[in-house]
């Protein structure tokens, strides 16, 4: 099972830089999801591994072979990929048996008993068994996004793309597709590149994530790593929900927003130089005016507003003499009025410094 | 109440009594002899040898014609949809001209290109050879078959295009991706995909060619041969045996009905739209070395089809002699003004024309996006039936029509024969189906929402109609418009045999002239008639703001 590895590839658009530059590595076996919004070069991304485009530059190796250079490209027929596409394309006028069996086609040295048996036996996996003779018009959403994954999968490819499969589900079928593919992930092991703009599908399925923007890599990592140690503003509030706080490093370990002051942990600032810091809304602890933990940041403050999601409270916290608002994710009890004053603690291991500029 | 109601159910009422009062009488008197019903008339014309010669040949005809539009029309579609030919504006343009050409004045255009003496072509070929024998002689089957067919290859070529314009490239790559090298994806996804579209393409060709009157009698007359058209026509020749001409419209009838039935089946089943959801974007395939020679091939057809004709026409309208080369001496405007002066009937019958035209187009546009609102909204019980007779005409050849109009209208209560109301009967219920179908799709884009928000708001329906829906279906309802007017200052086939002397209209007169030899003449008018039809066909790519082959750019 070998893995791929993108080497400074760029592909333009007219004047646009869809891809710009792009290096990254998929290891064996690894799921490695490609997350940007949308016009980040993804989809480009994608179609370049495909070999359905042609790299103005770089170089796209699987395994020991060089797929894709500026100065040859294996077609997509030989390079022993599948992928699934976000329509599914699906083909009309052929029942889901027959759009299953279609790649086996290709595959030399299997009779047709090998072929039906492994379609079969395939159809069983994604729960599509007795569905063999209905054409792809009279299923579900669902059902046609498993025939497009049996089809994917049948071959046995070296490696699988998936070019947004779920976004053309409903929520509920979407995230029970999540754990499907996850799962199916699993069992198969490809070597797998996941496209998608949903950031907690992303976060569910994959191994790794690589955040995409403008046609670059932003930042590569694991969920949690992307989650807790974001390297730009741009990923920060990309990958869920945070407060980005600007100021200037005033010690090695300090930076101040006005008069409000936050220790940050193992951190070597330059002082003076400016500083942004993302704090996730839930380790925004909040407590009674004048609370203090040892070692903490500590500030008072009023409730602006809350919003009650069920499993928590969403809190706009003003921070009292300045014009700084932070968000607070809290426990639905005790709930807290607005106009409360309350007071917040800030441990400095949750103030995570950005880089100054994002790459572009 | 609604004050609407009675609105929708006279429109109504007005399809059924045009659709109803022909047929049923071209059926009633088919089988009506002296004492009660009798089929004395089919057996006399199915035992005719010389009507069962004209069946056959209809059968080689529309059958040829068919192959011949699918093998010019197929590979045009594919290569203006699909790949980087150069110029595919152009070449679109051109198959839209081709598809607007009276298809009689192409003949006569050919008659005077390759007709066996003097034919131009002929003459440059034993000119250029020294040959005795000319190359090509158009009055044969397989010249009327080649007329036929490079104006109606245009059918096919909107059908296959559409179609291609809406599988997504999704769909070949991902045959592509599992494997399958470039031939293996044409064999095994797109063309199994645009089947149904071909052969329905095919189908609507060979309907084309059943119904037409004016090609054969141009040039399977002078050739010694008859089509079913052409019979009926001769059948109407003095003394007239409506009886037996109606008999023998009837298989056509049936042979067109169920054509289009199967047609039907074929596109409806399994339907071709890409299934699942977005996605969908359709990538050209580059032609490489092949992309000037490709253009060069298409550019050949079109010069059958329009350059030639086209040119030989405006040749002999200004010329003394059309055979001879276009000299300084050759050069006249005689025919200009003996066709406008001189010849009696020619500004008679253009005033008819253009009467006929505004009145049929203005009626009918007015029916058509009543009725097509009214299915749309199924605002009275029965609106199937009203889709389904506004479609009906669309089975019924223009020959047909006529004999149908011709039986109904000659005698009480209806006595219209003779005058220009019976033509006019016969163009708005012949082009119905055409007006139908573009309203048909104008409302189908503007949704019910739009009018129900207006009502909710407290406007009535007609209030509605008139500031909503009105405004919005504007631009849909001048293209049926203009189809019907284009429909019908070509129409010659139900004309023939519904004109009276003093009811003459633009296509008899030319095919009056044809009788006479008056070559110039008929180019002149040719050249009117022409000049016409684009300037309507750019008037409806106004109104529309697309072309009017269909598919979006």
């Amino acid at each position: 099972m070998p893995g791929v590895v993108l080497k400074a590839l760029a592909k333009r658009y007219g004047d646009v830089g869809a891809v710009d530059g792009l290096s990254l590595e998929v290891k064996p076996g690894e799921l490695l999801a490609l997350l940007g919004p949308s016009g980040c070069g993804k989809t480009t991304t994608l179609r370049l591994v495909a070999g359905f485009l042609a790299p103005e530059a770089g170089e796209i190796w699987v395994g020991d072979r060089c797929l894709s250079s500026p100065a040859s490209v294996v077609p997509p027929e030989r390079r022993r990929m599948a992928m699934i596409f976000q329509s599914y394309a699906l083909w009309p006028h052929m029942t889901v048996a027959q759009n299953v069996a279609y790649g086996l086609r290709f595959k030399p040295g299997l009779s047709r008993g090998d072929r039906e048996a492994r379609v079969r036996e395939m159809l069983r996996v994604v729960q599509l068994a007795g569905y063999e003779t209905r054409y792809p018009g009279e299923l579900s959403g669902g059902q046609q996004q498993r025939v497009a994954v049996a089809r994917a999968l049948v071959v046995e490819p070296e490696i699988l793309l998936l070019d947004e499969p779920l976004s053309n589900l409903d929520a509920n079928l979407r995230e029970e597709m999540r754990f499907e593919i996850r799962r199916l992930h699993e069992t198969f092991g490809n070597t797998t590149l996941y496209v998608t703009h949903d950031q907690a599908e992303a976060m569910v399925i994959s191994d790794r994530i690589a955040v995409l923007k403008a046609g670059k890599v932003a930042q590569t990592g694991t969920a949690d790593d992307l989650y807790h140690r974001p390297r730009t503003r741009f990923v920060a509030e990309f990958i869920g929900r945070t407060n980005v706080v600007d100021g200037v490093a005033v010690a090695r370990d300090t930076v101040a927003h006005l008069n409000v002051r936050l220790r940050v942990a193992a951190a070597d600032l330059a002082p003076g130089s400016r500083v942004a810091l993302s704090i996730r809304p839930h380790q925004v602890r909040l407590g009674a005016p004048g609370d203090a933990a040892d070692g903490a940041n500590s500030f008072r403050g009023s409730v602006r507003r809350a919003a009650f999601l069920g499993d928590s409270v969403d809190y706009e916290i003003a921070v009292a003499d300045s014009d700084l608002v932070l968000r607070a994710a809290a426990a639905p009890t005790p709930r807290l009025p607005v106009g409360a004053a309350v007071g917040l603690t800030i441990e400095p291991a949750a103030c995570v410094p950005l880089a100054e500029s994002d790459l572009s | 109440m609604d004050r609407s109601i009675p609105v929708w159910v006279g429109a109504a009422l007005a399809l059924v009594v045009l659709m109803v009062l022909p047929l049923g009488w071209l059926a009633w008197l088919s089988v009506s002899g002296e004492h009660g019903t009798t089929l004395t008339h089919y057996r006399d014309v199915f035992t005719d040898p010389a009507l069962r010669r004209a069946l056959w040949n209809t059968v080689v005809l529309a059958f040829w014609v068919g192959l011949v539009s699918v093998a010019i029309g197929a590979p045009l579609a594919w290569l203006t949809a699909r790949t980087d030919v150069p110029r595919p504006g152009l070449i679109r343009g051109l198959v839209l001209a081709s598809f607007v050409t009276p298809p009689f004045l192409g003949a006569f255009a050919w008659v005077m290109l390759a007709g066996p003496n003097a034919g131009i072509l002929n003459t440059f070929w034993r000119s250029a050879t020294g040959a005795r024998e000319p190359l090509l002689n158009i009055f044969t089957m397989p010249g009327l078959i080649f007329i036929v067919s490079i104006y109606t290859f245009p059918y096919v070529y909107i059908m296959v295009a559409n179609t291609l314009a809406l599988i997504a490239s999704d769909l070949e790559e991902a045959a592509a991706i599992l494997g399958a090298g470039r031939l293996a994806v044409a064999r095994t996804v797109t063309l199994p995909m645009v089947l149904p579209a071909l052969a329905s393409g095919f189908i609507l060709a060979v309907l084309q060619a059943l119904a037409l009157f004016g090609s054969p009698a141009i040039l399977a007359l002078p050739a010694g041969f008859h089509t079913v058209t052409t019979q009926i026509w001769s059948l109407f020749q003095f003394p007239p045996k409506v009886e037996q001409a109606a008999a023998f419209s009837i298989p056509l009838l049936l042979a067109t009905a169920l054509l289009l039935q199967v047609q039907k089946r074929l596109l409806g089943r399994r339907g071709y739209a890409a299934v699942g959801g977005k996605g969908g974007q359709r990538r050209t395939i580059p032609l490489g070395r092949w992309r000037w020679p490709a253009l060069g091939a298409c550019l050949a057809v079109m010069s059958c089809a329009i350059f030639l004709p086209y040119g030989v026409l405006a040749k002999a309208a200004f010329s003394r002699a059309w055979a001879q080369p276009l000299s300084r001496d050759n050069l006249t405007l005689g025919n200009v003004t003996f066709t406008f002066f001189d010849y009696g009937s020619t500004r008679a019958a253009i005033v008819n024309t253009l009467e006929l035209g505004v009145m049929t187009a203005c009626i009918g546009a007015a029916m058509v996006a009543v009725l097509s609102y009214v299915t749309n909204r199924k605002l009275v019980i029965g609106h199937q039936v009203v889709a389904f007779l506004a479609l009906a005409p669309v089975v019924v050849p223009g020959v047909v029509l006529a004999v149908g109009l011709f039986i109904a209208y000659t005698r009480p209560p209806f006595v219209l024969y003779g005058t220009l109301w019976i033509l006019f009967l016969a163009y708005l219920t012949k082009e119905m189906p055409v007006g139908y179908a573009q309203a048909d799709a104008t409302f189908r884009a503007i949704p019910a929402d739009l009018e129900d928000a207006g009502r909710v708001l407290g406007a009535g329906r007609l209030r509605i109609l008139r500031e909503i829906t009105a405004p919005l279906a504007k631009s849909g309802i001048i293209a049926a418009w203009c189809f019907i007017f284009i429909g019908v200052i070509r129409e010659l086939s139900a004309s023939i045999l519904l004109f009276t002397p003093n009811t003459k209209v633009m296509s008899v007169v030319i095919f009056d002239l044809k009788e006479e030899g008056q070559f110039g003449a008929i180019s002149v008018l040719g050249l009117v008639m022409l000049a016409l039809t684009f300037a309507t066909v750019a008037l409806v790519q106004a109104a529309l703001g697309r072309d009017v082959l269909g598919a979006r750019r």
